[in-house]
Parts: structure tokens; C-alpha cells; sequence
């Protein structure tokens, strides 16, 4: 039905023949209504009142078409502000919405003596709908309930009885009140669930129809809009993870299921890659009065932060275990061979510390940089300090080595400063030793000259640093290993690939903080 | 040194070991047992290389992790030939995939007897197969 918005009349015509059936005039029917009635617009003006709504105001309806209801009766108190309110519910739900007991009072017009008459209303008011479906019009109708409520005020005077009447009204009042609190507490519980830190879902039916989700929940799922959606359908992915197959059970047996740590793969929407998830969440069966199952209440954590953690400490403790293992072996291979080539206990003590030491120093400069990477600069520096400044020169840039590649160097500089104070230059008062290194395209080249040592022989034999450095340097290192006995000092070279000592390849070697 | 008979008397054992020290270690142990040392190779791509070129060994003894690089791709190749395989590590058995527990695990740091017995193991369960 739409109304024309012409003032005082919803149709043209006294009387409308539909077929051959009389209808009466809705206008003449309106007028006549015994009950106050009027029709507002959506911003509360006037269009039509009837008579008995003329008498219940004491207004005629030349004062009341086109004007603002609020203006025509202002009411700062409680009555105005709740009448609006109830206006504004018709207006957002488009439902009826019923005042049980107003208090609205009404100026008195000058001709009736002016001030203010104190009144108490029943109002319902109905929403008429337009074509596009918003609420156009709304319909006021109002029961002036003043005089049972005298009554009911005469009736709280001692030793008389309440009339039926005013019982009913304040039974109605109080009725009124205690919805208005249940749909106040509703919405509050309402916002409670939608903030709430866990997701929460709330699906019906045998084929789960989210009727809510949180906006915890909503955050899992990429924001989807799914409610009155089948769960099947909101989100599709989750077919063939067991979780609709849980959800059925929970249906079925009326029995709470769940699971903690549940890997589960989530889209943030249509088409979105698939992501990972560890969810802590549990399905319990809602019952109607009967005790019928009519659904599943969905609630848990997203727990994919504190999983993801879990996982990379058990990862780093592993690692750790291997690292340690690893390093174990080391230490037992340095003793065995310091054991196996020393002359006597003494030096092969000196010799064990000696290497052990260097080892722990190169750990140390890794251990300061997070093991990611040790400059060159430093391990030369490390193994050569103890002999003096004076006793050595480094040239060339502090180039970054990966922790592997450190460890191997520092164990070969070590062998090389050993060899040098126990027979090379750092054995006389004035030797010197120079060291410099260069990156040239893809090799790290270091080299190592002794001078003002005493005059040099080759060994008769290779020892444990020879045979160590050329293993590590050919065989760990991938590279190449030169040495020339040169009669008036030892020079060596060490050639390293940058596949081996490259700090980038290995990042994922390495423990993170 | 060589309490173990001939029963590892000259077989040639193919080391795959990326720590220099770790495998000059096992080198030692290895000829102190009469085993000729094939290798050692320490690198991924070296191994595979050793393999293909050169004398076939009687048996591997194989690092798991090859800086960085897992050496099952050179496990597999060592198996397809018939080759029993000694699998040395610090992660102990559970660092290594299930299809490959019927080879004896060598744990870091070991000794000479647990060499010697991992590789009677592994000749062992060859010959049972």
C-alpha cells in the first residue's frame, strides 16, 4: 500500500468499488477509528490525525498537519526521550513498537485555561513500509490511560483496594520495563561475545548455519561475511580438514568435541592462497528446551604465534643438541690428534690448550655477532695479538665469513701463528709477520709472510697442522692451500670460494635470537 | 690396533664428512681398523662426484647434514648400487627420516669401537638382505 503524501486524505473518493464489492472509504474509516490515531513522517511532521486524536490533544487538526510532533509537544524528560526512542526503533527495525505506559504531558491550549496537563499514554507505533522497502510512514495509535492511572493513585491510599484497571496498567508498565532491561541486558551480553579475546561462532541446523561470529572469529577468516551462511559454503576450504565431520558428531551424539593445537589451512577470502593456522577450540552441542540439539556453539584461541614459537624453541633445541655434538666431535678429534703427534706430555698439553682455546675464541667472536658472521680482520687479529702489534701487519677489509668458514679459518690461523713462534719469525726478537687478503671476483685470498725469522727449513715430516690445514682448506673449504719453505721466510696462501665463506647461503644455519 | 679380526681388513670405506677435524679423526680411526679410506669427501656435490668416478667402495659412512644440505640424494645413490651405509650425526635417530632407520646410526662424538660396530652392523644387514 502506498499512502500519497497528501495532508488529511490517504485516497481520493468517498467510496472505492473493488469488483463487485463495497469497500468503505479508509479515509471515513480513519475518522471514525474510536481510538487516537495519527501518521508521521519519517522526521516526525504531521500528515494525518483522526478526531479522537484531535480530542485526546486537544489540538485540531489544522494546528497539528505539517508540524513536528516534538515541536507541537516538546518533552525534555523521561516520556519525550523514550517516545523518540521508541520512533527511532520503528524507523531502524521497521517493526511495531509498543509503549506499555508513557507519562507525556500536553500543553493546555489558552482557550482551556494554557499550562500543562499531565497525561499517561499507551502508544504503539507501526511502521508503513514504501516501495523500496525503508519505513515511510509511521502510525501512532495512543490510549489515554490517565484516568486508571488516578485510580491507581487513589488506590495506593491506605485501607482501599486497587481496581482491576489500574492493576493491569501497572502490570503492563512493569512488563514493559522488564523487556526493555532484557533487551538492554541482550545487547550487552550481545557486545560482550562480539569483543570477546577468543573467536566465537554460533551455527544451526544440520547443516551449520552461522546466526553469529565475533569479531575475533571474523579476524580468522579474512572478515568473510558468513552469517546465514552454511558453514560448508562460508568457508569452503575447510572441506576434507575434519572439521565439518566433527561439527556433524557434535550434532549427532550431543557430545562436546575439540582439539588443542589443530593445524587447520584458512583462506582471508575468494581465491586468497590457503594459510596456516593452530587453533585451540572446542564444539559444544546447544540444546532447545526439550533438550534437543538444535546446534553448536564454536569457541577457542588462535594459537598460531604461540605454536609457531613452540616449534622454533623444539627447532633451536635441537640444533643446539647438534651444534653441541658437533662440537664434541671437534674437541675429540683435536685431542686425538694433539695426542697422537705430541713428543712429550708437557707440549701436548700446551698444544691441546692451545687449539682448544683458538676454538673457543673464534666461538666468541660469532657468539658477539648472534652467529652470523665473523670478519676476517678480527680472527687474524684474535690469533696474532698475543706476539705484540709490532710482531705483525694486517691489510685488507674486514670481510664477513659465515660461521662455519670462521671456525675453519681460525683453526688454520691458529696452526699457521703456532708454527710461526715456535719455528718461523715470532720465534726470533725481530721477526715480522704480514698478513694480507683480497677479494678478487669470487675467491677470498689470504696471504701469509713471514720475515726476519731464522733461515727456514721444510719440515722432514707433515704434523697435525699441515695435514689439518690442507683438509680443511681443500677438502671443508673447497679451496686451495700453497706453501713455499722460502729459505728466508715461510709464505703461504689460502684461496677460499665464496660459496664457502658467503654469509647469506648459511643464514639458515644459524640459531635465531 | 686391530683387535677387530679381519673382518674390516681392507675394505674401502667411503667418508662423507663436512668437518675437516671430524674427519681426520674418523680417517685415523679408520686406518688403525686396516679399512682403506676412500675420500673424504666434504661437500655435497663432491661426494656425488667421488662417487660416479671413483673404485667402489664396500661401504659409506655418510654425514647427514653436509653444511646446510641433507645427504640423502647421495644416500640414495649409494644404496641403489647395494653400498651398506653407516649414517653419522649429532641429531641421533631422529634427525633421520624413517626409510632410512634400517641403517646403523654412528653418534657424534664416537669412538673407534662404535665405528667398528656400526660398520659390522651395516655389512651385516646387507648380508642378511
Amino acid at each position: 500500500m502506498v499512502l500519497r503524501r497528501q495532508a488529511g486524505a490517504f485516497v481520493e473518493g468517498r467510496v472505492a468499488v473493488w469488483g463487485a464489492m463495497r469497500v468503505p472509504d479508509f479515509q471515513l474509516l480513519f475518522e471514525a477509528l474510536p481510538g487516537a490515531h495519527m501518521v508521521l513522517d519519517r522526521d516526525f511532521n504531521f500528515l494525518a490525525v483522526n478526531r479522537a486524536y484531535e480530542h485526546a490533544t486537544m489540538r485540531c487538526r489544522e494546528e497539528l498537519i505539517g508540524k513536528n510532533l516534538f515541536d507541537l509537544f516538546p518533552n525534555p524528560g523521561e516520556g519525550g526521550r523514550r517516545l523518540r526512542a521508541s520512533f527511532e526503533r520503528v524507523l531502524s527495525t521497521g517493526k511495531t513498537d509498543t509503549l506499555a505506559y508513557i507519562p507525556y504531558d500536553i500543553p493546555r491550549p489558552a482557550s482551556q485555561g494554557g499550562g500543562t496537563e499531565t497525561r499517561y499514554w499507551t502508544a504503539s507505533q507501526t511502521p508503513i513500509l514504501g516501495e523500496d522497502g525503508n519505513v515511510a510512514f509511521i502510525v501512532q495509535n495512543t490510549v489515554d490511560v490517565t484516568d486508571l492511572v488516578r485510580l491507581r493513585e487513589a488506590a495506593s491510599l491506605p485501607f482501599s483496594a486497587r481496581s482491576g484497571a489500574s492493576e493491569l496498567i501497572e502490570h503492563a508498565r512493569e512488563v514493559e520495563e522488564a523487556h526493555r532491561e532484557l533487551l538492554a541486558e541482550s545487547d550487552d551480553f550481545r557486545r560482550l561475545f562480539q569483543q570477546a579475546p577468543g573467536f566465537i561462532a554460533v551455527l544451526s541446523g544440520p547443516d551449520h548455519v552461522f546466526t553469529f561470529a565475533n569479531d575475533a572469529y571474523l579476524r580468522l577468516i579474512g572478515g568473510r561475511d558468513v552469517v546465514g551462511l552454511p558453514v560448508r559454503e562460508a568457508l569452503p576450504e575447510i572441506e576434507g580438514q575434519g572439521f565439518l565431520e566433527m561439527l556433524d558428531d557434535v550434532l549427532a551424539r550431543g557430545e562436546e568435541r575439540g582439539a588443542t593445537g589443530a593445524s587447520v589451512l584458512l583462506q582471508s577470502g575468494h581465491d586468497q592462497p590457503l594459510e596456516q593456522f593452530y587453533l585451540d577450540f572446542s564444539y559444544a552441542p546447544i540444546r532447545d528446551g526439550e533438550g534437543k540439539v538444535t546446534g553448536v556453539f564454536v569457541q577457542g584461541m588462535d594459537r598460531t604465534e604461540a605454536t609457531l614459537a613452540e616449534r622454533r624453541q623444539a627447532l633451536l633445541m635441537a640444533e643446539l643438541n647438534h651444534r653441541v655434538k658437533n662440537t664434541l666431535a671437534t674437541v675429540q678429534s683435536i685431542a686425538s690428534q694433539t695426542l697422537r703427534a705430541a713428543r712429550d706430555m708437557p707440549s701436548a698439553r700446551r698444544d691441546f690448550e692451545g687449539r682448544i682455546l683458538a676454538l673457543s675464541r673464534a666461538h666468541n667472536l660469532l657468539s658477539e655477532r648472534q652467529w652470523s658472521d665473523a670478519g676476517i680482520r678480527t680472527l687474524v687479529d684474535n690469533e696474532l695479538a698475543a706476539h705484540g702489534p709490532e710482531r705483525y701487519g694486517l691489510e685488507g677489509e674486514n670481510v664477513p665469513l659465515n660461521p662455519k668458514a670462521a671456525i675453519a679459518i681460525a683453526m688454520v690461523l691458529h696452526e699457521l701463528a703456532t708454527n710461526a713462534a715456535k719455528y718461523g719469525a715470532l720465534s726470533s726478537d725481530s721477526g715480522k709477520v704480514s698478513v694480507n687478503w683480497t677479494v678478487d671476483g669470487d675467491e677470498l685470498r689470504i696471504s701469509w709472510h713471514e720475515t726476519g725469522g731464522p733461515l727456514v727449513e721444510a719440515p722432514s715430516h707433515k704434523g697435525f697442522g699441515s695435514r689439518m690445514i690442507a683438509r680443511v682448506v681443500d677438502g671443508e673449504l673447497g679451496g686451495a692451500f700453497d706453501c713455499d719453505y722460502a729459505a728466508e721466510g715461510f709464505r703461504c696462501s689460502l684461496t677460499i670460494p665464496l660459496e664457502s665463506y658467503d654469509t647469506i647461503e648459511q643464514d639458515n644455519e644459524r640459531p635465531r635470537q | 690396533m686391530n683387535d677387530h679380526g679381519n673382518e674390516l681388513k681392507d675394505i674401502g670405506v667411503f667418508v662423507v664428512e663436512d668437518e675437516a677435524l671430524v674427519a681426520l679423526n674418523l680417517e685415523d680411526m679408520l686406518a688403525d681398523l686396516g679399512c682403506r679410506v676412500i675420500g673424504p669427501a666434504m661437500r655435497l656435490a663432491r661426494a656425488i662426484e667421488f662417487l660416479e668416478t671413483a673404485p667402489t667402495p664396500d661401504i659409506a659412512i655418510l654425514d647427514v647434514n653436509l653444511a646446510g644440505e641433507p645427504v640423502f640424494e647421495l644416500a640414495e645413490r649409494v644404496a641403489s648400487r647395494g653400498i651398506p651405509i653407516v649414517f653419522a650425526t649429532g641429531y641421533g635417530r631422529a634427525g633421520l627420516p624413517e626409510s632410512w632407520h634400517c641403517w646403523p646410526i654412528l653418534q657424534k662424538p664416537y669412538t673407534m669401537e662404535d665405528v667398528a660396530g656400526s660398520l659390522k652392523a651395516a655389512l651385516g644387514a646387507v648380508a642378511r638382505t
